[in-house]
C-alpha cells in the first residue's frame, strides 16, 4: 500500500512501490539527481552573488579538465572507493560499518611504522619493493584489527557496532594526534603536527602518472561484484544482512560472518590510509589536517549506499564526489564564495540521490481521494 | 428472488498472476452467499472489486440490474455496500462508538457523539448486538471488535455486506455467534450478505447459496441445501483428496536417530527442555503433541543444531552429533522445517533459486572453486517447483511473493530435495489449506516411506494421530508418555497434553 497518503482536500498524493523499475531508469534518475542537485546549489551561489554559470564552470574545469585538478580528483576518488568497500561489506551483512576514520588512521599509521622500523638509507637498505609490500600489508592488517574490534564484540557480545566503531574513531584520531605531534615517534623533520616524509624509493609506483592503487581499486570492485553475485561466500553475507535468523537455519554462521565483514571492511580502511597518505603524489606523509580525509570518508559511505551495495556501480559515484569536492574547494578560492560550499554541494547530492531512490522504488500517485476511505489501522492488533 | 449485486465477466490481472478470470457473481437479496476457495483463488479480490477498491481490467457491476461503477469504496458505500475486511481497519485506543462514527461523510467538522450514539445504540437495538459503546476497542475480544466493523458499515447505511474470512481469527463459539447474528439479520432486516471462507462447515450451516472459485475462476454455483462438503472440497481443489490415516508406515528398519536424556534453555534462560529421550527407527514418524510454549519448538532448534543443549546427547545413525554446527547436521542429513516459515524458513526478498542454495550454499555438488553454480541450483529449483505443484511464475520470483501454502510446499520440497535421514517438521501443516495439508501430509509419509526418521511436532491432534507410529504428547519440556499408534486415542493424548499423566505405555 506504499506509505501513508498526504492529503490535500479532496485529492491525496501517496506513494506506491514500483513492481520493477524499468532498466535505464536507473541512469536517468541518476542523471536527474545530479542536475537537481547543481540547480539547487546555484541558490547558494546566488546568495554570494556569485553567477552559477561562472561557479560550475570553476567547479568541472578544476575537477575534470586541469590536469592538476583531474590527478587530484582520480586520486581522491580512489581513496573514496576504498571507503566505498570498507562500508559497502559490512553493510552486505546488514552491518553499518561507522569506524572508516579510525580505520583509515589506524591503515596510515601502519603504514608509516614499517619504514620507521626497518628503513635504512641506502648501504644496507632492504629492498623498497619489500618494503612496500610490507606496508601495503600492515595497513590492510590494521585497519583489519580496528574493524575486527567492531566484528569481535559485535560477533560474541552483541555490542551494537555503530557505538563501538564510532568510540574507535575518537580513540585513533588522538593517537594519530600523538604519534605526528613534535616528540612523538612520527613526527616530521621540519613541521610541527604532521608525520615525516615517506623515503623517494618508499614511494607508490606511478602508473603512467597514476598509482597503482586505482587498479587496486578497480580491480576490488570487479571482485566485490562478482563475490556477491556468484559466490557461496557474498551468498553467505547476503543471507545473513536480509535475515540472520534464516542465514542461521541454513548453516550460516553469524559470528563468523560478522567478524569476517568487519575484518574485510577494515583492511579496505586500511588500504584507503595507505593509499591516501603513502602513494598520493605530493603528499606521502600524514597531513596536520588529516581529520579532514577521516571525515571525507563518509562519502564513501554514501556512495556505497546510492550504488546500492554494487562496487562497480559506485566508481562513478565516487567519481563524481571526489571532482565535486575538489572543485567546489577550488571554485571557493577563486570566486570567494563563502566557506563550506564543497560540503554544501556533496550534501545536497545526497539529498537528490537518496530522493531519486525513493522515486525510483516508488510511484507518486496523486488521485481524488474516497471520502470514507478506511481510517488509520493502527498496529498491533491480533489479525492485523 | 431479486438479484441485489451482480457481477458479469470480471477479470483481474496483477504482475504474473490471472487473479480473476471472467468472473460471473450473483447475489440474491436477503442471503447469506459464500465465496469460497482456497488460499489464492482470488476472493479477497473480487470483494475489493465489488468494494471499488480495485478496479477490475474487465467486467462490470451491476446494483439492482442497473449497471454502476465503483471508482472507491466511497462509490460503493453510497451505493448502500459495506465492507469488512480480512484484517482489522479499527482504531484501539478509540472507544466503540468513535470508531463507527470516525470517518463517516457526514461527521464532518463538528462531532456530534451524542445524536450519534443514540442512533448507533437505535442500530444495535434493531440488530440485536450487545456492545458497550463507551468500551476502547483494545479491551474487546476479536468478536466483539467484528462486531463493531459490522455496525461500522450498517451506520453508513450499508444493505449489502462483505466480510471476509470473518472467522478465521475468532474461536469456534465467538464464530458461531456471529454467523447466528448474521443469520437473524439477513432473515430479520433483509441484509444481503457475502461471506467469504475457505472453512466448509461455516458453508454448510450459515450460508444459503455458494459461489466456488478456483484459481481465479469459478468452477461452481450452487445453493447449499444441494450440496454436500464432499462435493464442495471436490470444487474447491479440483479433484478428490485422500482422506486422512493410511496403513502403518512401512517396515521400520535401522535405528536413525537416538536422544538420550536431551535438555536446554529456552531464550529466557530458563530450563525449557529437562530431559527427554527416544530413539527413531528408518521409516517411523514420531508426533509430538504439545500446546505451545512446553519445550517442542527448544526440541526442533536442539535438534537441528541451533540451540545448544545443556545435557543429553544426540545421534544420527549411531554417530554423536550433539556439538555439530547447523550446516555439519545439514550436510550429515538431518532436515528441518521450522514453523515461522516467512522469518526462519525462506528470505522473502530473495529469489526462489537464491532460497534453494540456503541448504545448499555448503554443498561440493553445487559449488564450484567457491562460486555457486547458479545453473544447477535453478535446475533444481525448477525441479522442486514441478514436483511439489508450486504455483509461481518462474524460478526467479521473489519468495515473499508465494502464497503461504506455496511456500510452505517449496520450503519442503527444499528440505527433502537433501533427502534427510531425520526431518524435524513443526506445525507443517498450521494456516495451510485443505489441498497443501492434505499434500504436506502426504510427502512427510512419502519421507518416511523412503527411510527418514521423522519427527513432526503439531498442535493439531487429528494431524499428530493420523501420522504418528509413535505419539509422544510433551508437557512442561518432558515426554508425559510414549504411545503406540494404537493407543493414542485423541482423548487421551489431549488430556495427558494438558500435564493428565497417565500411567506409561509401551514405553521403550
Ligand atoms: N496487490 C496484488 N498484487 C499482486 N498480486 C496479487 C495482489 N493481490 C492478490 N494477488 C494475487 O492474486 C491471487 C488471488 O489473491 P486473493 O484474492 O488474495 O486470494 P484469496 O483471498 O482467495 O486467498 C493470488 O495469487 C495473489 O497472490
Ligand atoms: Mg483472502
Amino acid at each position: 500500500m506504499g506509505c501513508g497518503p498526504v492529503r490535500l482536500g479532496r485529492h491525496e498524493l501517496t506513494l506506491e512501490p514500483r513492481q520493477a523499475p524499468p532498466a535505464g531508469y536507473t541512469v536517468l534518475t541518476a542523471v536527474a539527481a545530479i542536475v537537481a542537485a547543481l540547480a539547487l546549489a546555484s541558490v547558494l551561489f546566488l546568495s554570494a552573488d556569485a553567477s552559477p554559470a561562472a561557479a560550475y564552470r570553476a567547479i568541472f574545469s578544476y575537477a575534470f579538465l586541469n590536469p592538476h585538478g583531474l590527478a587530484a580528483t582520480v586520486h581522491r576518488s580512489i581513496y573514496l572507493l576504498f571507503c566505498t568497500y570498507a562500508f559497502l561489506v559490512p553493510l552486505r551483512a546488514g552491518l553499518w560499518n561507522i569506524g572508516l576514520p579510525g580505520q583509515v588512521y589506524a591503515g596510515g599509521l601502519a603504514a608509516f611504522a614499517v619504514p620507521l622500523l626497518l628503513w635504512r638509507e641506502p648501504p644496507g637498505a632492504p629492498a623498497p619493493a619489500v618494503v612496500i609490500a610490507l606496508m601495503i600489508a600492515a595497513a590492510a592488517a590494521a585497519g583489519a584489527a580496528a574493524g575486527g574490534i567492531a566484528g569481535v564484540l559485535r560477533a560474541r557480545f552483541q555490542v551494537n557496532e555503530i557505538l563501538v566503531t564510532m568510540m574507535l574513531n575518537s580513540i585513533l584520531f588522538w593517537v594519530v594526534a600523538y604519534m605526528v605531534k613534535e616528540g612523538g615517534p612520527f613526527m616530521g623533520a621540519t613541521a610541527e603536527g604532521e608525520s615525516f616524509t615517506l623515503p623517494a624509493p618508499l614511494r607508490a609506483p606511478l602508473w603512467w602518472g597514476v598509482p597503482f592503487t586505482a587498479a587496486a581499486a578497480l580491480g576490488a570492485a570487479a571482485l566485490l561484484d562478482l563475490l556477491f553475485a556468484r559466490a557461496a561466500l557474498g551468498y553467505r553475507i547476503r543471507a545473513f544482512g536480509e535475515s540472520p535468523a534464516a542465514a542461521r537455519y541454513g548453516g550460516v554462521n553469524p559470528a563468523a560472518t560478522s567478524l569476517l565483514v568487519f575484518l574485510l571492511g577494515g583492511a579496505f580502511a586500511g588500504l584507503a590510509g595507505y593509499h591516501n597518505f603513502a602513494a598520493i603524489p605530493g603528499v606521502y606523509k600524514i597531513p596536520g589536517n588529516y581529520g579532514y580525509y577521516g571525515d571525507l570518508g563518509f562519502y564513501g559511505m554514501i556512495s556505497a549506499l546510492i550504488a546500492r551495495g554494487s562496487a562497480l556501480g559506485a566508481v562513478p559515484i565516487a567519481f563524481l564526489f571526489g571532482g565535486l569536492s575538489l572543485g567546489a574547494r577550488f571554485a571557493q578560492g577563486a570566486l570567494r564564495l563563502p566557506f563550506g560550499v564543497d560540503y554544501a554541494l556533496l550534501g545536497l547530492l545526497m539529498m537528490t540521490f537518496i530522493g531519486s531512490h525513493v522515486l525510483q522504488a516508488f510511484r507518486v500517485v496523486w488521485r481524488r481521494r474516497a471520502a470514507a476511505a478506511p481510517e488509520a489501522v493502527v498496529g498491533g492488533l491480533p489479525g492485523a | 428472488m431479486e438479484v441485489v449485486l451482480a457481477a458479469r465477466g470480471i477479470t483481474k490481472r496483477f504482475p504474473g498472476v490471472l487473479a480473476l478470470d471472467r468472473v460471473d457473481l450473483e447475489v440474491p437479496g436477503g442471503e447469506i452467499h459464500a465465496v469460497l476457495g482456497q488460499n489464492g483463488a482470488g476472493k479477497t479480490t473480487l470483494m475489493n472489486v465489488l468494494f471499488g477498491l480495485v478496479q477490475p481490467d474487465e467486467g462490470a457491476l451491476f446494483l439492482h440490474g442497473r449497471r454502476v461503477e465503483f471508482r472507491s469504496p466511497h462509490d460503493a458505500l453510497t451505493h448502500g455496500i459495506g465492507m469488512v475486511h480480512q484484517t482489522r481497519r479499527l482504531v484501539a485506543a478509540h472507544t466503540v462508538l468513535e470508531n463507527i462514527v470516525l470517518g463517516h461523510p457526514r461527521v464532518r467538522g463538528v462531532l456530534s457523539l451524542r445524536d450519534a450514539r443514540v442512533e448507533v445504540a437505535a442500530l444495535c437495538r434493531r440488530y440485536g448486538v450487545g456492545l458497550d459503546l463507551g468500551a476502547r476497542v483494545w479491551q474487546l475480544s476479536e468478536g466483539e471488535r467484528q462486531w463493531v466493523e459490522i455496525l461500522k458499515a450498517l451506520y453508513r447505511g450499508a444493505r449489502v455486506l462483505i466480510l471476509d474470512e470473518p472467522t478465521s481469527v475468532l474461536t469456534p463459539p465467538e464464530a458461531a455467534a456471529l454467523l447466528a447474528g448474521l443469520q437473524a439479520m439477513v432473515r430479520g432486516e433483509g441484509v444481503t450478505a457475502l461471506l467469504v471462507t475457505h472453512k466448509l462447515p461455516t458453508v454448510m450451516s450459515a450460508c444459503d447459496r455458494v459461489t466456488v472459485l478456483r484459481a481465479g475462476r469459478v468452477v461452481g454455483r450452487l445453493r447449499t441445501a444441494e450440496a454436500t462438503e464432499d462435493l464442495l472440497v471436490r470444487y474447491m481443489v479440483g479433484r478428490d483428496v485422500a482422506p486422512g490415516p493410511a496403513g502403518p508406515s512401512g517396515a521400520p528398519g535401522r535405528r536413525v536417530l537416538e536422544v538420550e536424556d536431551l535438555a536446554c534453555l529456552g531464550d529466557r534462560g530458563v530450563a525449557a527442555l529437562r530431559g527427554v529421550s527416544f530413539a527413531l527407527r528408518e521409516g517411523e514418524i514420531l508426533g509430538i503433541a504439545g500446546v505451545a510454549g512446553n519445550g517442542q519448538e527448544e526440541l526442533a532448534q536442539v535438534l537441528a543444531g541451533l540451540r545448544p543443549a545443556t545435557a543429553g546427547r544426540v545421534r544420527l545413525d549411531g554417530r554423536d552429533i550433539t556439538r555439530l554446527p547447523p550446516v555439519a547436521r545439514w550436510a550429515l542429513g538431518v532436515g528441518y522445517i521450522p514453523a515461522e516459515r516467512t522469518e526462519v524458513a525462506s528470505i522473502g526478498a530473495f529469489s526462489l533459486v537464491d532460497n534453494t542454495a540456503l541448504t545448499y550454499h555448503f554443498d561440493p555438488a553445487y559449488v564450484r572453486r567457491g562460486l555457486l553454480d547458479d545453473a544447477g541450483l535453478a535446475r533444481l529449483t525448477r525441479r522442486i517447483i514441478d514436483g511439489f505443484d508450486v504455483k509461481v511464475p518462474h524460478p526467479y520470483a521473489r519468495a515473499r511473493q508465494l502464497s503461504g501454502g506455496n511456500l510452505q510446499k517449496m520450503i519442503l520440497g527444499r528440505v527433502l530435495s537433501r533427502a534427510p535421514r531425520v526431518l524435524i517438521a513443526h506445525l507443517p501443516t498450521q494456516g495451510l489449506d485443505v489441498e497443501a495439508t492434505a499434500f504436506v501430509r502426504a510427502q512427510l509419509r512419502e519421507a518416511a516411506a523412503g527411510g527418514a526418521a521423522v519427527v513432526l511436532i503439531s498442535e493439531d491432534l487429528d494431524e499428530i494421530v493420523a501420522l504418528g507410529d509413535w505419539v509422544a504428547p510433551i508437557y512442561e519440556g518432558r515426554f508425559v508418555a510414549w504411545l503406540g499408534r494404537e493407543q493414542a486415542d485423541p482423548e487421551t493424548v489431549g488430556a495427558m497434553m494438558a500435564g493428565r499423566r497417565r500411567e506409561w505405555a509401551a514405553a521403550r
